[in-house]
């Protein structure tokens, strides 16, 4: 631990930080261009130059690229090397632009800043400025090269840090431009994040261009909620409209990074079809109506049918508080069948991660100092984004990343694979774990048992595994290779992307109560005979939609409180508005147990690009702005219940009634979040093993899977995301696709259970035969195939041999 | 015009399954693709990126990084003036301004009988023979403007030839 002295200042750090993270630890921000926290240092830009006094290397150093000696004595006030400073600063000046006022980086630019900081202030230079074409980089980003510095920061962040493959460096001197070989879609699902990383404007959210001066946005931290990593995330809204989101420290969680899905992915917002007035039986209504309304419902319901006949669906998508206090208003109506997630599959595997996750949680940032990950029926690109960017860097570092996965594997870094069935990924799962391998090739089971020797030799082994394809039984066997993998000296620890943002809350909440399938039940029994579900779309998430119609269609009343149409709030009897996450204060659970708090950016309401149809609004001068009715589903909920409606005092009051939250009255402090340790209670024993029922001759084993654009009604809402969504199609073996002589693209007709579907063929050499995957779209025409819900029987014929 | 016959297509190919960094073949197959087309056109660039197994931006950024692949058509000869410090010291920059005279082309352009193409190029490493321009692989200098006379006239007779 060296001790070094910078400016007069004595700081001690650890062993192998350069000057500028030890000057950063002082407070000290010495000037810098290409220096980034998470990329590292590239010595190329020469702008954080200090005085070395005393030390091994005297004089002008650059103070990202020397490690902190002991004794050491740094200044950053040394006239030589201001004076250096400032000429770097003014030579990366002579060809930029001075086009800041029409220039979206202009407010939030680090070039503005370091050029300020480093002393430059007057041009000299009387030259011609190189000037550059621009490239098409696709609907996200907009790339103005004249703006270039240089710092290569963008290459660095895409190509080393994100592991995309299609943008590069080019030229050489003073000629260095960046982009792709030729114009087109950035293809990385994390390009994005070039827009953060880049100090100056030459690459801009293209989303985000024009709308609005970076000084004028109303911002606040944020979580997102597209999936349940729970990525810390900065949104921008401005007008009433939320026009861009970026990516917020959090070194625990998703580090300096989001996805394109949590970045591009925030156009459901300011959706033309947000619900935005209470209803009652399709009127619109005021909300002390709505709430009189929903009060009479469900106090008929239990004088007529009894205690008890009134249900209540909380949600993975719903705040923890608007989910707790949905349980303290069930409890008050006597209601016994409170469930928090209406798929029971993902039900399950909520319950068992908040019962056995415990000390072997891992959060994106340990995966990355892993040194042996396997993945066991997981696509981090669709369930969890994010991660596969943690499992890119555990690679970098040196660590071995094993797939076993029937899918042909998406993650941005090489990697083992091992293509298994579904049926041979449970029957992995339970070998791995008792060390005897059976019903295997000599080839598989060899493998195998490497494979189990390296996962015990490993220093810090992780195992990742999701719900989609191993369900819930699957994800129970998961857990119990975990803990066969973990001798008291070195536990292993286990990551399990689950459905949605909050559903960790849901997991732990349900207490081991009834699941949704048991609801259903109840509903066809004539035992509940009012419903109110929040934010949850039973008709669209439970798998088995025929079922769930059905049932749902015996009901007198049904009560909905959400923030965008679903087919749930299409047959509601009464549709109470919500706000977005955005829209107010909040808390999720993440996978981890990670509770964390998110703040309201800006009050619901329609944009001002909406009301005024792209002019200026309507000069109409009134209290309250138009479309601003949606309430946080805990206020609403709150105010049923009598409760405190102000942030604050809610969570006093909920953290008092509940202590496994007790950390919510602070939540709003703790920069990485609060890890609950509150253990929940596992799934009751389930006699179905998840087992597939023998196919038909000729039949495919249909397993719906997710997708990067349209796991989450958030971002299906999203029309910037239109160009990541795929029509339709089929991934399925070569040799399959061969007997039913389809070709790679060619178009088929999909027949399942569910019906005809058209959809394109996709097929590789590495699927195992007889086993095909149907990406699943929220809201499309894949919409009825649900992911997790197990596999479907399917033919699949060419649309050639239909005619 | 074929890029690269296939039998030099073969030769990448093997070379590269047989190493460990196929990028080193890079500038080698570049330039195998200019001596056989004249230059290296986008079809060049995925055509290399495929014989190496690399992926076309790793092609790309060799390609514009060095002045001597061009990607974009040239004449049968590119004459490369040097415009560094040396021969700028010699009156290098009346050679350049003559050549142009010569030629009736500015810099970067080809001449109407599309035998040669004018580039400034940095330091050709032939400061002794001060001023300098390279054509094909060829340096000549010192130049005067006669020099330059019975080169391009030299040049001229073996492309026709």
């Amino acid at each position: 631990m060296p001790t070094l002295t910078i400016d007069n200042q004595p700081v001690t750090v650890a062993e192998g930080t350069t000057i500028i993270q030890a000057a950063e630890r002082l407070g000290l921000v010495i000037p810098h261009f290409c220096y980034h926290e998470a990329l590292g240092a590239a010595g190329s830009c020469r702008l954080c130059a200090v005085r070395i006094e005393k030390g091994p290397l005297k004089g002008i150093q650059m103070a990202c690229m020397i490690p902190a000696q002991d004794g050491m004595v740094v200044t950053t006030l040394d006239p030589e090397a201001v004076e250096f400073r400032a000429h770097v600063a003014e030579w990366a000046m002579t060809d930029h632009p001075h086009d800041c006022p029409v220039c979206d980086e202009g407010g939030e630019c680090q070039l503005q800043e370091m050029t300020i900081a480093a002393g430059h202030g007057t041009r000299r230079f009387r030259g011609l400025k190189r000037t550059y074409p621009n490239q098409d980089l696709g609907p996200f980003i907009v790339q103005e090269m004249n703006r270039c510095i240089q710092c290569y920061r963008c290459v660095r962040t895409y190509r080393d840090y994100c592991g995309g493959t299609d943008y590069g460096t080019f030229g050489s001197r003073n000629r260095v431009a960046y982009g792709r070989v030729t114009a087109g879609r950035l293809a990385s699902p994390f390009s994005g994040n070039i827009i953060d990383l880049c100090p100056t404007g030459v690459l801009t959210d293209k989303t985000f261009r024009f709308k609005c001066r970076s000084w004028d946005l109303q911002e606040a931290p944020s979580v997102c909620p597209h999936c349940s990593l729970g990525c810390n995330t900065l949104p921008g809204a401005r007008y009433r409209e939320l026009l861009r989101v970026k990516a917020r420290v959090n070194r625990a969680v998703n580090g300096f990074f989001i996805c394109d899905r949590g970045r591009f992915g925030h156009g459901y917002q300011n959706h033309p079809q947000r619900l935005r007035e209470p209803h009652v039986d399709g009127e619109s209504v005021s909300w002390n109506d709505a709430l009189a309304a929903v009060h009479e419902r469900i106090s008929q319901t239990t004088e007529h049918h009894g205690h008890g006949t009134v249900a209540f669906l909380g949600s993975r998508r719903a705040t923890l508080e608007a989910n707790l206090l949905l349980g303290q208003w069930a409890a008050a109506t006597g209601c016994t069948r409170t469930v928090y997630e209406c798929h029971p599959e993902f039900d399950r595997i909520a319950r068992t991660v908040a019962a056995r996750l415990g000390d072997q949680r891992r959060s994106p940032g340990d995966i990355q100092r892993s040194d042996f990950i396997l993945l066991i029926g997981a696509e981090p690109l669709a369930e969890a984004p994010v991660l596969a960017l943690a499992i890119r860097q555990a690679k970098r570092n040196g660590a071995r990343i094993v797939i076993l996965d029937p899918r042909p594997p998406q993650l941005p870094c090489a990697f083992e694979h091992l293509p298994l069935t579904p049926e041979q990924l449970q029957l992995a799962l339970e070998q791995l774990a008792t060390k005897k391998f059976k019903g295997w090739t000599r080839d598989e089971s060899t493998t195998l048992r490497n494979l189990g020797k390296d996962l015990t030799a490993a220093q810090n082994p992780v195992i990742i595994g999701a719900g989609a394809l191993l369900g819930a039984a699957g994800i129970e066997r998961l857990f119990d290779l975990v803990d066969a993998s973990s001798p008291a000296a070195r536990p292993c620890g286990v990551l399990v992307p689950l459905a949605g943002p909050n559903s960790y809350a849901a997991g732990l909440l349900s207490n081991g109560g009834p699941d949704f399938d048991d609801l259903l039940d109840a509903i066809l029994n004539g035992m509940v005979k009012t419903l109110v579900c929040l934010e949850t779309d039973p008709f669209e998430d439970y798998p088995q939609h025929g079922r769930a119609q059905s049932a749902l269609a015996q009901l007198e009343s049904l009560i909905v409180l959400d923030a965008l149409p679903t087919q749930t709030t299409r047959h509601a009897d009464i549709v109470l508005p919500t706000t977005v996450p955005v829209e107010s204060d909040g808390c999720y659970i993440n996978h981890e147990g990670r509770l964390q708090a998110f703040a309201k950016v800006l009050d619901p309401g329609l944009s001002v690009a909406v009301t005024g149809g792209g002019d200026h609004p309507p000069r109409i001068f009134e209290q309250s702005a138009p479309g601003n009715l949606p309430r946080p589903a805990w206020a609403i909920l709150a105010e049923i219940l009598k409760l405190p409606t102000e942030t604050a005092a809610l969570r006093q009051q909920l953290a008092r009634t509940d202590n496994r939250f007790a950390a919510l009255t602070q939540i709003h402090r703790a920069a990485e979040g609060e890890i609950v340790t509150a253990i929940g209670i596992p799934p009751r024993p389930q006699d179905d093993d998840g087992a597939v029922e023998s196919s038909v001759p000729g039949s495919l084993q249909l397993w719906p899977i997710d997708t990067f654009g349209g796991a989450d009604i958030f971002s299906t809402y999203s029309v910037h995301l239109d160009p990541l969504r795929d029509e339709p199609y089929i991934l399925l073996a070569d040799e399959d696709a061969k007997q039913r002589g389809l070709t790679d693209g060619a178009g088929a007709v999909l027949t399942s259970e569910l019906g005809h579907l058209k959809v394109r063929v996709r097929c590789t050499a590495t699927i195992p035969a007889g086993i095909a995957f149907l990406p699943h779209l929220l809201r499309g025409a894949t919409a009825g195939f649900v992911p997790g819900g197990g596999a479907l029987s399917c033919t699949l014929k060419s649309v050639e041999g239909e005619a | 015009m074929e890029l690269l016959p296939e039998n030099q297509q073969e030769f990448f190919r093997s070379k590269a399954a047989a190493i460990a960094h196929p990028r080193e073949l890079v500038i080698d197959a570049l330039r195998a693709v200019q001596s056989h087309h004249g230059w290296v056109p986008d079809e060049g660039v995925t055509l290399v990126a495929a014989l190496l197994g690399i992926l076309p931006i790793e092609v790309e950024e060799v390609a514009t990084f060095y002045d001597k692949i061009f990607r974009r058509p040239v004449g049968k000869r590119v004459i490369h003036v040097c415009d560094s410090i040396c021969c700028w010291t010699r009156e290098g920059e009346a050679i350049f301004t003559y050549l142009q005279e010569k030629l009736g082309i500015a810099p970067g352009e080809t001449t109407t009988d599309g035998v040669f193409t004018l580039l400034p190029t940095c330091c050709l490493g032939a400061c002794g023979d001060a001023p300098a321009m390279m054509i094909g692989l060829t340096t000549y200098g010192p130049l005067t403007p006669q020099r330059i006379d019975e080169i391009l006239a030299q040049v001229r007779a073996e492309v026709s030839a």
